[in-house]
């Protein structure tokens, strides 16, 4: 039983590693790989080409038992002296924790600190993902698949099966659509020299920026920065939204390794059905 | 790829994708589920469901008595799922021993612990219980 684990564990360390590795990396809490030796690639044009798939796909190579029965258990911490002491307990609040670990917070103007704080305390009723909406820009996070043209890069994302398609030939904002209430909102990409910034406006205010509660309003502005180094992608956007914020917002870097593999592929995400919703009782998150 | 390799891979990656930073919504488990509970039934299942957030399996399970008591568990996520193979080796319309953490409103809804399929073989999804020595 206890080599069984300890195999297990063995191997799943393995898969942690490879994902981790190639998906989502706060730029707090990971360098970017080792590229000094990869020059950046660059279109016909001459611009930073960001194409490229820049998560993993998962798997692995674990083994049955013998009697060919599998046991895999989520590791969490053990429980202090007294401490509440059930599987998942430590694991889900220690989730919570690390997201309020964050010190880079967005501003709000003091009005806005109690919504916060019910939403934040309501989350786990007023999470517009809990409610299988999308996340939107920018708690969407960074692509997971970039094409790119001449005039286009088109963004895939795996959740939710999402696009962005950005126009980077030097257009402003379509006077429609910037009016409109989108979840990834009318975006138009112009180069800075080899960092290509996206300008977005027109969303919905039924997204968050984040976990902890963070409301916007319908009049945002999120500014992406995109950069390639060799195989890093580097992702940061600062959401710009006066009537609510002090102060524009900055979010921490994202920075993803290019999936080396030529054959990976994004597949298709499935629908979303908030069953859990019915059945939460309690207020606490993780 | 075989299922039960595939099974384990799909373990591993549900693993490895609750490792990594948090980038979606989430509740915490127990303010859902009696993680320190364990329940059990025998039930015939009845549906597979390929959904986010997480996967759902459907069941139905005859009483002594011959009344009928539905049941619904929920596990991974299909991604995590998809990613190693997993969909079709859950065979509907065939009796699985299900073990689970019971839902905290007294719903027949539950986390899965394990499921024991006709084969005889078990597949255990869960977490550590932080106080067996064994996992310390």
């Amino acid at each position: 039983m206890m080599l069984r684990r300890i195999r297990t564990s063995t191997s799943i360390a393995a898969v942690v590693a490879a994902t981790l590795w190639l998906t989502t990396a706060d730029a707090t809490t990971q360098q970017p790989a080792s590229n000094g030796n990869v020059a950046t690639p660059r279109t016909a044009d001459g611009k930073v080409d960001f194409s490229g798939m820049w998560v993993g796909t998962g798997g692995g190579d674990l083994k049955p038992d013998e009697s060919g029965n599998i046991t895999v258990l989520s590791r969490g911490r053990p429980c202090h002296p007294g401490q509440e002491c059930k599987p998942a307990i430590n694991f889900e609040r220690d989730s919570g924790v690390r997201q309020r670990m964050n010190p880079n917070l967005p501003r709000y103007k003091p009005e806005h600190w109690a919504r916060v704080e019910d939403l934040d305390v309501n989350g786990n009723f007023k999470d517009p993902e809990i409610k299988c909406y999308p996340a939107g820009l920018p708690r969407m996070g960074a692509p997971g698949k970039i094409v790119q043209t001449p005039t286009e890069l088109i963004f895939l994302y795996a959740s939710h099966n999402t696009f962005r398609v950005i126009p980077i030939d030097g257009r402003d904002h379509d006077p429609i659509r910037s009016q409109d209430l989108l979840y990834y909102g009318d975006s138009i990409g112009k180069w800075e020299g080899d960092t290509l910034v996206i300008d977005s406006v027109g969303f919905t205010d039924e997204t968050w920026l984040a976990w902890p509660g963070y409301f916007h309003t319908n009049n945002m502005r999120v500014v992406e920065r995109l950069t390639r180094q060799g195989n890093t992608l580097t992702w940061q956007a600062t959401v710009h939204d006066p009537e609510v914020l002090m102060e524009p917002w900055t979010m921490n870097p994202v920075r993803r390794n290019l999936n080396p593999n030529p054959k990976a592929l994004l597949v298709e995400d499935l629908p979303c059905e908030s069953r859990d919703s019915a059945h939460i009782v309690t207020r606490e998150r993780g | 790829m075989k299922p039960w390799t595939a099974c384990s891979v799909l373990a591993a990656v549900v693993l490895a994708l609750s490792t990594a930073p948090p980038a979606v919504a989430h509740h915490a488990i127990q303010a859902e589920y009696e993680m320190g509970q364990t329940k059990g039934f025998t039930g015939v299942m009845t549906r597979f469901a390929m959904i986010n957030p997480h996967c759902r399996w459907f069941f139905e399970e005859t009483k002594a008595d011959g009344t009928k008591v539905t049941w619904e568990m929920s596990g991974a996520g299909p991604q995590a799922l998809r990613a190693a193979g997993l969909v079709r080796i859950f065979q509907i319309g065939q009796p699985y021993e299900v073990t689970f953490a019971p839902a905290k409103n007294g719903a027949n809804v539950g986390r899965v612990r394990t499921m024991k399929g006709p084969d005889g073989k078990v597949i255990t999804l869960f977490h550590e219980d932080p106080t067996d020595p064994l996992n310390n």
